[in-house]
């Protein structure tokens, strides 16, 4: 529960406790009571602290690679080569230094990570350059995280858990762009893999901190991305079930590993519902079920199949996800926002039903029928959020549901054949629901 | 627990050491024992030439007349190199036979249109220091225009590994030529 609790708030009662004491509002023996309820929230370390003490030595280790770079080319190939292993040896040292001697000091451990996974890419670009090496930018990323993977481990870093996290994304994009259409996003996966026992020790010891949320939610992004590159280099079409199960894996992960008091939602629950709302809008378009002529042409090899195994995992993730906390008879979860996988599947099902016509922007009734099933589905959730919204007294959940409808009516403005007058009806419909529903909560809140 | 944490790390040390240590190992080994080849390069467009810290190259060579496209299938494509009464490299004939001699270099692509056969070679960037570098673009793109092509590089080639040695300008290597041109 101790993550929970404000810091802020709790140096300022501390501050206050004098002055408490000395108007007589409490005693003395109250005054140290607090103090004592309060001792184990004093911060381990001063985070702060750590930030700078991790960008001094970034900012030392690259003043040195500037200074040496500036006669770099009046220098022997033998030299600039001890030159470029010469950083890595003593950012060595100092590792081997910290975990002998400063084990116990974050300060230390997240600056010696810095140090020496910036001085082995320091070594592989340098030894690049000196010898004209031709590797690709993506070869480069992935050696540099491959070789720096076990440092988050042994010197326990978070921090550097993040950076590796965003560095798989760099990667990715680095190998998947409209430059590089060969490029295969599997391996995305298998560096997401390494890091995954990391946030498991996490989680175990360290559940509510923030930097655990962080770097939770900064592992979902990436996974968004990649699930987004292997969609493109699988190209089976079955895409919109990938970002169905993604998306509630997510938003259930959030809600069964990390639960909070009544009314409140772990940041990471927060990210998987907005991603449940986005995907439904997204699937809400009826062209996501009609352009799919490609499919059938494109020769599949063992890695495309590999790909599609792993778009498939993400939605039965969830329903199982969903499965385990129904057993635990614990489920806080919305059943309707959980529920996104398979009606996704079933829309999926039904725009198969047709044959699909040779102009791919020709729409099909089976295509219809799907995108039907999406709208009705989003109005569903739109609803089933703002109903929770209004029980829990939650005015921002409330606006999620109704901003859901609202755009889900937006996009039905622009894409359908609707009158004018159905369409402005609507349109007023979703307002006055906005207005009562605010008005509702906001007066329940006032309320005595 | 330390212990065992020391010794893990002494074996990732080793393999952050060694990753480097290999690419310099093999690069020196076809640096003092490969062929030397000489290649023209080919115009290019300034905007083009430098793309940050490196200096991108297009050889003379990697068009050549071709009545008919070289099926390669899905497999790697090699090229034959011969040396022309210039001294300087051409492609003799592509092959997607993988063989380690001194004269076959692996291209990055090949493709055929109207009558050419075109490849990509892999040594195509050439790395400058940051502070030479627009200096560099400058040398390059002046001694590399069609009414004056003066610019070549050498690369070694072992058992079909190649590697990029030096970019000449005018004769003179370009670090060389650089100095030379700017105390003037």
């Amino acid at each position: 529960m101790s993550g929970v609790r404000n810091r802020w708030a709790i140096r300022w009662l501390r501050s206050q406790l004098p002055e408490l004491v000395a108007s007589g509002a409490i005693t003395s023996e109250n005054a140290r009571a607090i103090e004592r309820y309060y001792e184990n929230d004093r911060p381990r370390t001063n985070f702060a602290f750590v930030i700078l003490a991790t960008l001094g030595s970034a900012l030392v280790a690259a003043g040195i690679i500037l200074l040496i770079a500036h006669n770099w080319d009046d220098l022997s190939r033998a030299t600039r080569t001890a030159i470029a292993f010469l950083p890595l040896l003593m950012a060595q040292a100092l590792v081997v230094f910290t975990l002998m001697r400063r084990d116990e000091s974050r300060s230390w451990r997240e600056a010696a990570a810095i140090f020496d996974v910036a001085a082995v890419a320091t070594a592989i670009s340098l030894i690049g350059q000196t010898y004209q090496l031709q590797g690709t930018f993506s070869d480069f990323m992935r050696t540099w995280l491959l070789l720096s993977i076990a440092i988050v481990y042994l010197l326990r870093t978070t921090l550097g858990a993040i950076a590796y996290v965003l560095g798989c994304v760099v990667w990715l994009f680095a190998g998947w762009g409209m430059f590089s259409p060969e490029g295969n996003p599997m391996f995305f996966w298998f560096l997401m893999v390494l890091v995954i026992p990391y946030v498991a020790i996490r989680f175990r010891l360290d559940r509510d901190s923030r930097e655990t949320a962080i770097l939770v939610i900064i592992l979902a992004l990436a996974s968004l991305f990649g699930v987004g590159a292997t969609a493109d280099f699988a190209n089976a079409n079955v895409g919109a079930l990938a970002y169905a199960g993604i998306a509630t894996a997510i938003y259930l992960c959030g809600m069964i590993f990390f639960p909070q008091p009544a009314g409140r939602l772990h940041p990471l629950a927060v990210v998987g519902g907005i991603a449940i709302g986005v995907v439904t809008i997204v699937l809400s378009f009826e062209s996501n079920w009609h352009m799919t002529y490609r499919v059938a042409s494109v020769p599949r090899d063992s890695a495309a199949n590999l790909a599609v195994a792993v778009e498939l995992l993400f939605p039965i993730a969830s329903v199982c996800l969903v499965g385990f906390d129904l057993l635990r008879r614990r489920a806080a979860f919305s059943f309707s926002a959980a529920l996104l996988p398979i009606v996704a599947a079933i829309a999926w099902a039904i725009s198969k039903l047709c044959e699909l016509p040779d102009d791919k922007w020709q729409s099909t009734s089976c295509s219809f029928a799907a995108a039907t099933v999406m709208n009705c589905y989003g109005l569903l959730l739109g609803i089933d959020i703002l109903a929770r919204g209004i029980r829990t007294n939650s005015i921002a959940r409330a606006n999620f549901g109704l901003l859901l409808i609202a755009a889900l009516a937006i996009c039905r403005f622009f894409d359908s054949d609707l009158s004018f007058v159905a369409r402005g009806v609507g349109f007023i419909i979703v307002g006055l629901g906005f207005l009562v529903a605010n008005l509702l909560l906001f007066k329940r809140r006032t309320a005595p | 627990m330390n212990m065992l944490r020391i010794m893990i790390f002494a074996v990732v040390a080793l393999a952050q050491l060694g990753v480097p240590a290999v690419m310099v190992w093999q690069r020196e080994k076809t640096l003092k024992q490969g062929r030397v080849w000489k290649f023209r390069t080919a115009p290019v467009d300034p905007v083009d030439a430098i793309r940050g810290r490196y200096i991108a190259l297009r050889f003379a060579t990697e068009e050549f007349d071709a009545p008919v496209k070289f099926e390669k299938g899905n497999k790697s494509v090699y090229a034959v190199l011969k040396q022309n009464t210039d001294g300087f490299a051409e492609v003799d004939h592509l092959t997607t036979e993988a063989v380690e001699t001194d004269d076959v270099v692996q291209v990055e692509s090949a493709w055929w249109y109207g009558g050419k056969q075109h490849v990509r070679f892999p040594f195509n960037k050439f790395w400058v220091a940051e502070a030479n570098a627009p200096a560099a673009e400058r040398a390059y793109v002046e001694n590399n225009r069609r009414d004056n092509q003066n610019a070549y590089v050498t690369v070694r080639v072992r058992r079909g590994d190649a590697a990029l040695d030096q970019l000449y300008i005018d004769n003179e290597p370009l670090s060389e030529y650089l100095r030379g041109h700017s105390s003037r």
